[in-house]
Formats: C-alpha cells, structure tokens, sequence
C-alpha cells in the first residue's frame, strides 16, 4: 500500500471554507513554508550569523544568542535542513521546526495599534525598526515577532497555540476590521 | 517588584515576560561537601530588605537566565546581566 | 424652582436636546452636560441619600471628586453602581437611579436612622454588636449591610467588552488643562511623542469655566485652538475620557480609557473601557488643584455646594445651582465665585467671610459678613438659610444654594503612589508633591502655582526642560496673554466654630467632626488609626474631599502642625476601576490559552471526551453507541488493548532534543540513572530528582546520533523540565558544550499497544520492525509507505507489546486514520488517557500522582534508578541524607480490596485493623486507584511503611471523604506481567 499523507494546518478548523475578501488590516497565514532553528555551537555564534546574513533566499530571526529562526518560502523541509547544513558547514545545529511552527502575517494601516493590545515591546519604527525580530510575549503566547515592513509584521508561534493565538488577534483587530485567510 | 526588566539580549520588557526562580548569590556545593553546605544551598534563604541578586528566567524572550540585581524596598533594578556570564565570572 | 439653565452661555450644545430620566422622571438635558449638570439644570439637587445617617444629600461638586451624587447608570447586566453623576457624560437614554432609599429619594424610611446618631458614632458597630459574638454572622452584619450602603452590584454575567493596551510615549501628561494644554503643546511640537491623558471627556479642564481670557479670546478659545493643533500632530496621542489611576515602578503607568461608557448603544467592535498600560520616558502631572469644603453645622444640606463648582456649572454649563447663593470662604476664591455667578446674573445673598479684613472686592452691591462663620444651617431637603454667627451674635441669611471655599489642594496622588509622602508646605497651607526624581514631574496649580499665567508659564517650562534632557531642540514659543489676575491666598480654616448641628468631614461615610475628636480621646488620633477607627476617607472618594480637612483637624486638636499629622498613605487607584477593566480580554477562551494536540482532529472525529489537563485538552475515552457510561468505554478499551491492539494520542509529552559534544555528560548529570553509555539507536527510562533528593519528573531518554539525544517529558512538566536543563545549562554547569531545542510541537506521537501492535504497525512502514530487528528500547528513524519519514521509539506504557510513532505535526491526523484504517481488521481501537491510566496501574508504573514532591526513587520502587558510581547528579547528595533512606519509610505497594465488590479512591489514608484514625496511627495513603477490567476488581497503588515487607497483610483503607472503610490486601504493584513478557514479545 502506498499512501500520500495530507498535512493538515494548525488552523484549518479555523480557516476552513472560501477564502474572504482581504480587508485594509489582515492576517495572512502561511500555509506551507519550511522553519528551522539554527542552535550555533559554543563560541560559533558569529561565525555563524556571518554565514546566515549572507545569503537572501530565506528570513533570519533572532530568537536568542546563538539561536535563530529560518523561514523559507520556497525550501522544503528537508532543502531547507541541506542548505543551512552546507551553509553552517559544522557550526551549529539545525533542528526542523517547519511542523511545529505557524506563521501570521498582519498588515494594514492598523497593525501597530492591533499588536499593542498583546505586546508589550514599543513597536515604534525608532525602537523597532524593519528587519528588526525577537522572542516576545503577545498576549498569553510567546512568540517570535518581526517587523517586514512599516505596516506589516511576522508572528511565528508555536503550532499548539496557534488556534488560541488566531482567536487573541482576531478580538485584538476587532475594533479595525481585521481580517483573515490563509496566503496565496 | 519592577515593571520593565532590561534583558541584556531583547531589551526593556514587561515583567510578565519573565519567570522568578529566586537567589542567585547562591553557588552549587560540590557533590562532597558537608551536609550542612546542601542544607544551606537547598533550604536556607535570606529575605533581605535591600538589595538582591535573583534569577529571573526571560521565558518568553531569549530563555535566558538573567541576574537581576535589584532593591527589594525602593524596587530600583541595578543591573540585568545573563546568568552564565555571572556563573563563569565566579568560577562555578 | 432653584436650580434652572441660565437663558444662554456655557459650552453646552444647545441645539442637541438629549433625553434622560432620574428616578423614571423623564429629563432633558443638552449635548456637553454631565448627568450632574442636566440634573441641576432640571432643579434636581437631590440626588442621594447618605451611607450611614441616610441623610438627603445633593451635588457637591464638578468633578471625580464627587463624594454625594453616586447614582446607578443603565439598567440590567448593564447597570453601573456608585457612578459619579459629576463625571458621567450625558447621553440619549441615559437611565440613571438614586441609591440607599427606599421607597424614595424624598421619603426615605431608613432615614429615622438619623434621629438615633448620638448612638452612632465612630466605632459603634464594635462596641455595640459584640456579644453575644455568633449573631455578628447572622443578625447584625446583615442588618448593618441591609441598612447602609451605596449601590448594588449586579449579579448577571457582564455583556460588556473590555481590553487593554500598552503605549509608548517620551512624555506622558496627565491633565488636559492650562499647564497641561501647553506641556504638551510644547513637546509635542519639539517632536516627542506624547501622550496626553484626560478624566474629562473635553480636554481644556479648568479652562472650560475660565472667566479670563487668554491672546484676546475665551480661555476655552485656547483650549480648543491647543487641542486642534495637537490632534493635527502625529507625534501626540490624546485620550480624553481617560484617568491615569496608577503610577507604578519604572515609570510605567495605569490608565483606564472610558471608549463607550457615554453612548446608548455601544459598538460591538469597542471596548466599553480599556485599560493602558503607559510606559513612559517622562511624566508631567498636571492635575490641577481641589478646592476644600468648610467643615460648619450643616455643611451637607443639599444645596451646600463647592464654590468653584458653582461656577463651573455656571460658565461652563450654563446651569444655576440656586436662585439666590450665598458664600462662604476663607480666601479669595470664594469672592470670584461670586463675581462669576453675579456676572451671569444670579443673586448673592451674602459672603461670610472667616477673616477679618482682606482686600478681596465683592461684586458691587453684595454684603460681606467679616470674622464670620456659618453655625447651622436650614432647610429639609434644600438650603434654605444660613445661621452666621459673628462676635457671638447669630443672623440669618436666606439663601437657595451655598458655595463654600476652604483654600486649595494640589492633586498629587500619583506622585505619592510609590511610597513618597507628602509635603506641607507652610507658605500654600498645603501638602504639596514630594520630590520623586526626574521621571515625574508636577506642573501648574498641582505644583501649587495657582494663576493662570502661572500654570501656562510652569507647564510650558517644565515641558522644555524635559524635552531639552531627552535631546530634544524645544522652541522658546511666548507664553499666551492673560488678563489681570486674582491673589489666591486664604487663611486656614479647619473647623467653623461653634457648630450647631453635625459639621461633616467625610460626606460620602458620614464621618462628621465629633467622630474624630472621639477617635482622638479613645487613643486613635494617629492619622492612620484615626482614618480607620472613624471611616474618614475609606469610601469610594478615598477622601479626595475630606481628607485634607480631617488632616488639619487632628492637627489642631492635638495642637501641633498638619506636617506633624501626615496624611494616610496614598495606592492606586485614583478614581475606581471596574473588574471588567482590569481583567480586559482574559476572560473566557481568553483567559487562558488552550493547547491542541496535532491529532485533536483525529480524536474529536472519533467521538473522544476531552479532559482539561493543564492548557491542554486531551481525548480521555471514546464512547461508542450503546455504552452508557465512561467506565464502559474505558474498560473496553483497556480489555481491546490487552487482546488486541489500540492506539492513543502521546503528541503532549515534552519532546526535547539536545546536541554537542557534552551531550552525554549532561544528561547523566541531569538525571539520576547512567546515561553516558546509552548506545545510539536506544532508549532509556530516565529519573530526574530535584536536589533536595526527591522524584521531580521521569520519561525517555533516546540517543539519535553520538551527539544528539531526544528526552521526553511528562505533559505536566515540559516546561517545568526545560526550564530546569536551561538553568542547569547556563548557570550550573555554562562550560559543557550543550545545546537544545523543544521539539513538542514538531511531532504527532502517537502510541500503538497490544499484542497485534506490530502486525498493524508492520503494513504502514517499509523498515523491518521484528522483534529481532527492532526490540524493546530501539529507537529509530522509519520511513513510512508513501515516503513520509517518522520516529519510532519502541517503549510501553501500558505493560504490552508497543510502539511510539512520531511523524511531523501536519501528517499526524492522516496517519493516525491510516492505521485505524489498516488496524479494522485487528480489531484496533482508539483509546484515551482514562485506559492509559488504568493499563499503567495495572502495570504498576508510577505517574505525577505517586511522584508527589514528597517520594523518593527509593520509596516509588525504583531505588536502582539511582546510579551510585556517577560522581555528580542533580540531587545526589541530599538523597543519600538520613531521614530519606530510613527503612520505615512508605513505599509503593499495590492494593486489592479483599471484598472483590468494593472500590478504592485515591486520597484514602491506611490504617492498621482495629486502629483510630489520627496522625499517629497513619500507616500511609492510596495515589491512585481505578477498576481493572482484566482482574475484574478495583486495584489501587499506595504508599505504605515499610510496604515492600508486608505483602499479605490487610489493611484498612480509611475514606474520610465519603466516609467508608474497605479492608484491602497489601500485594505487588505489579498487578499483570511481572515478567515483562508481553512487553518484551
């Protein structure tokens, strides 16, 4: 018997049916991509984010020192995993996050005033600029935020909470019309 | 108790972020050491009023364990340094 | 009719008629009035009755410090209690009741109370009700409750929303009038962010009743042209509405934003309230000053008004408080108040003056009654005269509405929240703001400038000086022009002599000036003591009016200074703030975040009942047709799993993976069994202590590669377990070259059990997973018929022949369906944590519920667990302490109930035959019990002393719960299996 699995998303209770007409602020998931956190090796730490910044086909996320997120749109899991590898050249440890991961995409004139009412960091372009990512607390949930874009930022949470996340941001953009589909 | 904590990886945060484990003036006895030092490792604590050394686990940041050197009556943070740079600074 | 709307003037929009009612009585009011002021407007000076005496009390004020017109707003769930109708914005529909009178306002019955108040001082409730003492509960509380009072809490369940936020700023300014207009005008337009934060739902405070103008225009001309160019800024957040409640550590403050309290029909998508967090650079309080009552006989009559009050409600609400209004003052606020209201046409009777000669110029015509002081009042229900007495001669003077004015008080809560305390200041006669370093600063009448070219010049100053520090190039703007001003001194007066009825100090607890010289001769006229033993300043004010007064008041009749005195200890929060508020949205699914399982799909679709287990929702047992309760599902599907085959969901277990060098060597110091010789491809049970010698948590330990490991946690502990390698990782043992990562949410687990677990398994997976190829302990990656890749970990926790399966997350649920799919024909069955349960006890395998903090390895029965040749471990020296190694110790043992009817619950205690139940006859406790379908009786594990030596015996087990006694059989844990064969099979 040979069988294809289906892999079903975290959110796909959440989500399910006809995909609604994006609205000025929405929450875009991502329906595949490939994560993976990159654990760099004791005293590698610099050495290693040198190698990562260098290349432009995947997303770099600050989770803590020496640890980082990778998101790629384009790798699977198991490209993604080979390229860091190759990359990373012994340095660090590449564990595949791609399953435990969800990512949120918020965007719209109103993302600042949304995330406000769950993160506590100051989401100011001066404090947090573009490009700028870290672990934080959004709400109960820890998460890894990012800023992409002056109105747009990155939430990776944890599969398990995802659904608890999606519920939390859905009341935090009530008050702006937030709304959300999977991407693309 | 403060309401922001400067954590030297992820900078100021809320305190909700963090997780208090308690003194970390403490050093580990080695295995052979009396059991009066065990005793006063695991059990003993000073509640002082003043200043204090704490570990404060930033949990949902970097994870990291962080010395927060702070005043239990004024509530003045002094300093946040990590734990493991504290831990090799005294020779553990 | 004494109260009515002047014929023009104020700020009110008197083309928007609004209708409300007070009472059921349908009222008018305009757009811009508060409830107070469309009362007044209505001549309804009336508005409660008091907490105590139920005395007829009316408006005093105009503001948050209202301590008389507390009304219920809204009717239903949606009813607000204690609701200040001084602050209360109005609105169409707007239902608004009085409180603590029955059956009416006007006649209320409870008011016969009031005949009996020289029975009722300070301190009577303790010293009449207090024997005999059992009827404190049942009589006397109650009617105490029933008699006094405010409003009622409403017990339906709140239909409101509600949230937080969190904000950002370089200069918080907490007051939108003069000072705080043109703080934040000046950083604003130097290009800080700030935050200007207002009570009121018009920002311009004091400048809305101002009579001077400012650059040849109204002062509320200004006011609005400030706010204009602040809006217009982007730098500059404005939250009218909104009280800053709470000044907490490192500047970070509370504030309570009222988004929808002044609408008839909120927005779904708003919050009623939402609570910000502020975390500001600077802060400037501009808070303004509070004009004091007068303590005199009388002084709660209805109609006995704040002097600024009736002005405010004057100029900037067009309202009339009476007809005809006398003042009394010791300053000079009370003689331009006077000109105010004279300038709008309303008659004042007379001024009493408490000084003897000052240069304050009455309105032309009025009368001033010097070295004066009211005595008494007249009237039921409204003023209706003064009693003056001057030189020891007593005059009345008819009036419809008073204006009293003690002198000023700075508003400096804030400033005084984290445990500074004030400061009195002999040349203001007042307690003015500690100095509480440069994050919070004070500006205008509430630094005690008290002229408004002064709080202009002040705000604007202080706004400079913090934009200068934080780098910022403010511009020298010129201060706006005012017109002449007024001197603001007065005299101190504490307590009008010669009272002739009760002088209150406290209007809101009815605490009148005797209370405290009671207070003071029973030995409490410490200020705190005072402040308690009388109720001074405990109602809903917090004494925002009183205190002051109560202050000076002890002050003289000790005879020393009110900076002597002191004042009570100031705490957030300033004004009230609903529950609803401070919870925000952690309500509900909100309150707590749940967790999913990958494969809670899977299980709903297969008809599980799902049990809460910490933030988890885990499937228990899977009911099939026909099966009428949760034990028949669960005993079916232990007795399928023992027969045939099931599968369960272990997705949350703590999954940890860990990489480098020291590895191995971490692991064996954080555990308490050897790991370091664990071959790759093999998995071993592990045991962690924590280093007071105890069982903290057990599971797996899988060694992938030389390097690299996964350990498994129980669901409980994963993050407790991670936390702790973290802390042993970074702060113990920061030289050992480890790394790890939670890999929890990476996997679907799932376990497959019983003796046909590897024909079904078999079909799924290409590798060769034969006793011979793949036996107990082996641990490998599998490639599954299609391609997918998983992990499988052969361990059992259910005694039998079992597999662990993880597969990525996603795959999870598809896969699970499959091998239900292909296990049909071994007649598989899903089971849930409930059979899990019951397939451990009967293996005799200890959980959370054994390892209780309190169980040794030793004492769980797994005393070789505890390596004796590794050097270190967690927990290695205080197990081997005495006390933790005494041969009396309990330990784990299984019990049987000789009686095969009969059950046993965990929580029983064990008792030897024919003892009494007591500490000292206490021969140990059950943890966990549960029915065997395979044995057909209860079993039960227990911790008994000295257990393993008393196989055989019976014991009684002693249920206080239910109150029943069950003699049982002491007997191996290990109730199936001993040998180990079918797991090993």
């Amino acid at each position: 018997m040979i069988r294809d699995y289906y892999n079903r998303h975290a959110l796909d209770e959440k989500l399910r049916g006809a995909p609604r007409p994006a609205g000025v602020n929405h929450l875009a998931i991502a329906h595949r991509q490939a994560v993976a956190m990159v654990l760099a090796q004791a005293g590698e730490e610099d050495t290693v984010q040198r190698a990562l910044s260098q290349t432009t086909e995947f997303i770099l996320r600050f989770c803590a020192s020496g640890e980082w997120l990778v998101v790629s749109e384009n790798d699977t899991p198991e490209g993604l995993q080979r390229r860091l590898d190759a990359l990373c050249a012994g340095r660090a440890y590449i564990v595949d996050q791609s399953e435990a991961r969800v990512l949120f995409r918020l965007s719209g004139p109103s993302t600042r005033r949304i995330l406000a009412k769950g993160v506590g960091l100051d989401l100011h372009p001066a404090a947090f600029a573009t490009g700028a990512s870290a672990n934080a607390l959004c709400g109960h949930v820890a998460v890894n935020l990012a800023r992409t874009g002056d109105d747009t930022f990155e939430l990776i949470a944890p599969r398990s909470f995802a659904e608890s996340l999606f519920d939390d941001l859905m009341a935090m953009g009530r008050e702006y019309d937030l709304t959300a589909a999977f991407a693309g | 108790m403060a309401s922001l904590i400067t954590c030297p990886h992820c900078g100021v945060r809320p305190k909700e972020e963090f997780s208090i484990r308690g003194d970390a003036s403490l050093v580990r006895p080695a295995p052979t050491a009396s059991d009066e030092a065990w005793h006063y490792y695991v059990y003993v604590r000073a509640n002082p009023r003043g200043r204090t050394h704490e570990h404060w686990q930033h949990v949902a940041g970097c994870r990291r364990f962080l010395v927060v050197e702070r005043d239990t009556y004024t509530h003045e943070v002094h300093s946040v340094t990590d734990g493991a740079v504290v831990a090799r600074e005294n020779g553990r | 009719m004494t109260a009515y709307r002047l014929m023009a003037g104020g700020l009110v929009d008197r083309s928007r008629s609004l209708s409300f009612s007070f009472d059921g009585r349908p009222l008018r009011g305009f757009a811009g009035d508060t409830l107070a002021s469309a009362l007044l407007a209505n001549d309804q000076m009336l508005v409660g009755r008091s907490f105590k005496y139920h005395r007829p009390r009316g408006i005093v004020s105009a503001g948050s410090s209202e301590p008389n017109a507390l009304v219920t707003i809204g009717s239903g769930a949606r009813s607000d209690p204690n609701t200040k109708a001084t602050v209360a914005e109005l609105y169409t529909g707007l239902t608004a009741r009085s409180q603590n009178r029955w059956p009416s306002l006007g006649f209320d019955i409870g008011a016969v109370i009031d005949r009996f108040s020289p029975f009722l001082g300070a301190g009577f409730y303790y010293k009449t009700f207090m024997w005999p003492a059992q009827l404190w509960e049942r009589l006397y509380e109650p009617l105490i409750r029933r008699a006094a009072g405010l409003g009622r809490a409403v017990l339906e369940r709140d239909p409101e929303i509600y949230e937080k936020s969190w904000a950002h700023c370089d200069l918080l300014v907490v007051g939108g009038g003069p000072a705080g207009l043109i703080a934040a005008l000046t950083a604003g337009r130097a290009g800080l962010r700030v935050i200007l934060a207002d009570e009121d739902f018009r920002l311009g405070g004091s400048l809305l009743s101002e009579t001077q103008p400012i650059d040849g225009a109204p002062a509320h001309v200004f006011a609005d042209r400030a706010v204009a160019e602040l809006q217009a800024l982007p730098n500059v957040t404005l939250l009218p509405r909104t009280t800053v409640f709470g000044w907490y550590d490192d500047n970070v403050f509370g504030a309570v934003e009222r988004v929808q309290k002044h609408v008839a029909e909120p927005s779904a998508k708003l919050p009623t309230e939402r609570v910000w967090r502020i975390v500001a650079r600077r802060a400037l309080l501009a808070t303004g000053a509070e004009e004091r009552p007068l303590v005199f006989g009388g002084n709660d009559r209805p109609g006995v008004m704040m002097a600024g009050a009736l002005s405010t409600y004057a100029n900037r609400y067009g309202v009339a408080a009476g007809r005809s209004v006398a003042i009394f003052t010791n300053g000079t606020a009370g003689y331009r108040a006077a000109r105010d209201l004279h300038a709008k046409g309303i008659a004042i009777a007379a001024i009493v003056d408490s000084r003897a000669a000052e240069a304050d110029a009455a309105p032309e015509g009025v009368r001033v009654i010097r070295s004066a002081a009211v005595v008494d009042t007249r009237g039921r229900l409204r003023v209706s005269g003064l009693v003056v007495e001057r030189s020891g001669f007593e005059e009345l003077v008819a009036c419809d509405a008073v204006g009293m004015s003690g002198g000023w008080s700075p508003v400096i809560h804030l400033a005084c929240q984290r445990g500074a305390k004030p400061v009195w200041s002999e040349a203001l006669n007042a307690f003015v703001a500690p100095d509480v370093g440069g994050g919070l600063r004070v500006a205008g009448s509430a630094n005690g400038v008290y002229t408004l070219s002064g709080c202009l010049g002040d705000g604007a100053a202080k706004a400079s000086a913090i934009a200068s520090e934080l780098g910022f190039k403010p511009a020298q703007d010129v201060l706006p022009a005012t017109g002449e001003e007024t001197d603001p001194s007065f005299t101190a007066l504490w307590y009008a002599p010669g009272a002739k009825s009760k002088a209150f100090v406290d209007f809101q607890n009815d605490v009148h000036a005797k209370d405290l010289g009671l207070a003071l001769r029973e030995g409490f006229g410490h200020v705190e003591h005072a402040k308690r033993y009388t109720t001074s300043g405990m109602a809903t004010d917090q004494g925002k009016l009183s205190n002051i007064n109560a202050v000076g008041i002890l002050a003289g009749m000790r005879g020393v200074s009110p900076a002597d005195v002191g004042t009570t200890t100031f705490r957030p929060f300033y004004t009230p703030v609903s529950f609803g508020a401070l919870a925000g949205t952690a309500r509900d699914k909100h309150a707590a975040p749940v967790r999913k399982s990958p494969l809670h799909e899977w299980a709903r679709k297969n008809g599980a009942s799902f049990v809460e287990a910490g933030p988890w929702y885990r499937s228990a047992w899977f009911p099939r047709a026909g099966e009428k309760t949760w034990r028949e599902s669960v005993d079916r599907e232990v007795l399928n799993v023992r027969a045939n085959v099931g599968i369960c969901d272990v997705s949350t277990l703590g999954k940890i993976e860990l990489f480098g060098p020291d590895a191995a060597e971490f692991l064996n110091r954080l555990y308490s069994n050897a790991l370091l010789k664990l071959p790759v491809g093999r998995a071993r049970y592990g045991l962690m202590l924590r280093e007071d010698g105890f069982v903290y948590d057990d599971g797996t330990v899988s060694r992938l590669a030389e390097e690299h490991f996964l350990v498994t946690t129980t669901t409980a502990l994963a993050g407790g377990v991670m936390s702790h390698m973290e802390y042993c990782s970074q702060v113990l043992w920061p030289d050992l070259k480890v790394r790890f990562c939670s890999v929890s949410d990476q996997w679907a687990q799932i376990a497959i059990a019983g003796p046909k677990a590897r024909s079904v398994l078999q079909q799924l997976v290409e590798d060769d997973i034969s006793n011979a190829a793949f036996p107990f302990l082996a641990v490998g990656t599998v490639t599954l018929k299609g391609g997918l890749k998983g992990r499988l970990f052969r361990i059992s926790f259910s005694g039998e022949l079992a597999f662990e399966l993880a597969v990525p997350a996603g795959f999870g649920v598809a896969v699970a369906d499959q091998i239900m799919e292909v296990g049909r024909a071994f007649d598989i069955c899903a089971y849930g944590v409930e059979a899990l349960n019951v397939l451990r006890l009967e293996k005799g395998l200890p959980t959370h519920a054994e390892f209780d903090g309190r169980v040794t390895p030793d004492d769980a029965g797994l005393g070789r667990m505890v390596s004796a040749q590794k050097t270190d471990f967690i927990g290695k020296h205080l197990s081997a302490r005495y006390g933790l190694t005494a041969a009396d110790r309990s330990q784990l043992v299984g019990l049987k109930p000789v009686d095969k009817e009969k059950d046993i619950r965990a929580g029983a205690h064990l008792l030897r035959e024919g003892m009494k139940p007591s500490t000292l006859n206490d021969q140990g406790w059950v943890s966990s019990a549960c029915f065997s379908p395979v044995l057909g009786h209860h079993i039960a594990l227990a911790f008994l002393k000295s257990g393993r030596e008393r196989y055989g015996e019976r014991i009684v087990v002693w249920d206080k719960l239910r109150d029943q006694e069950v003699m049982a059989e002491v007997c191996n844990p290990v109730f199936v299996d001993p040998e180990n064969a079918r797991m090993k099979a």
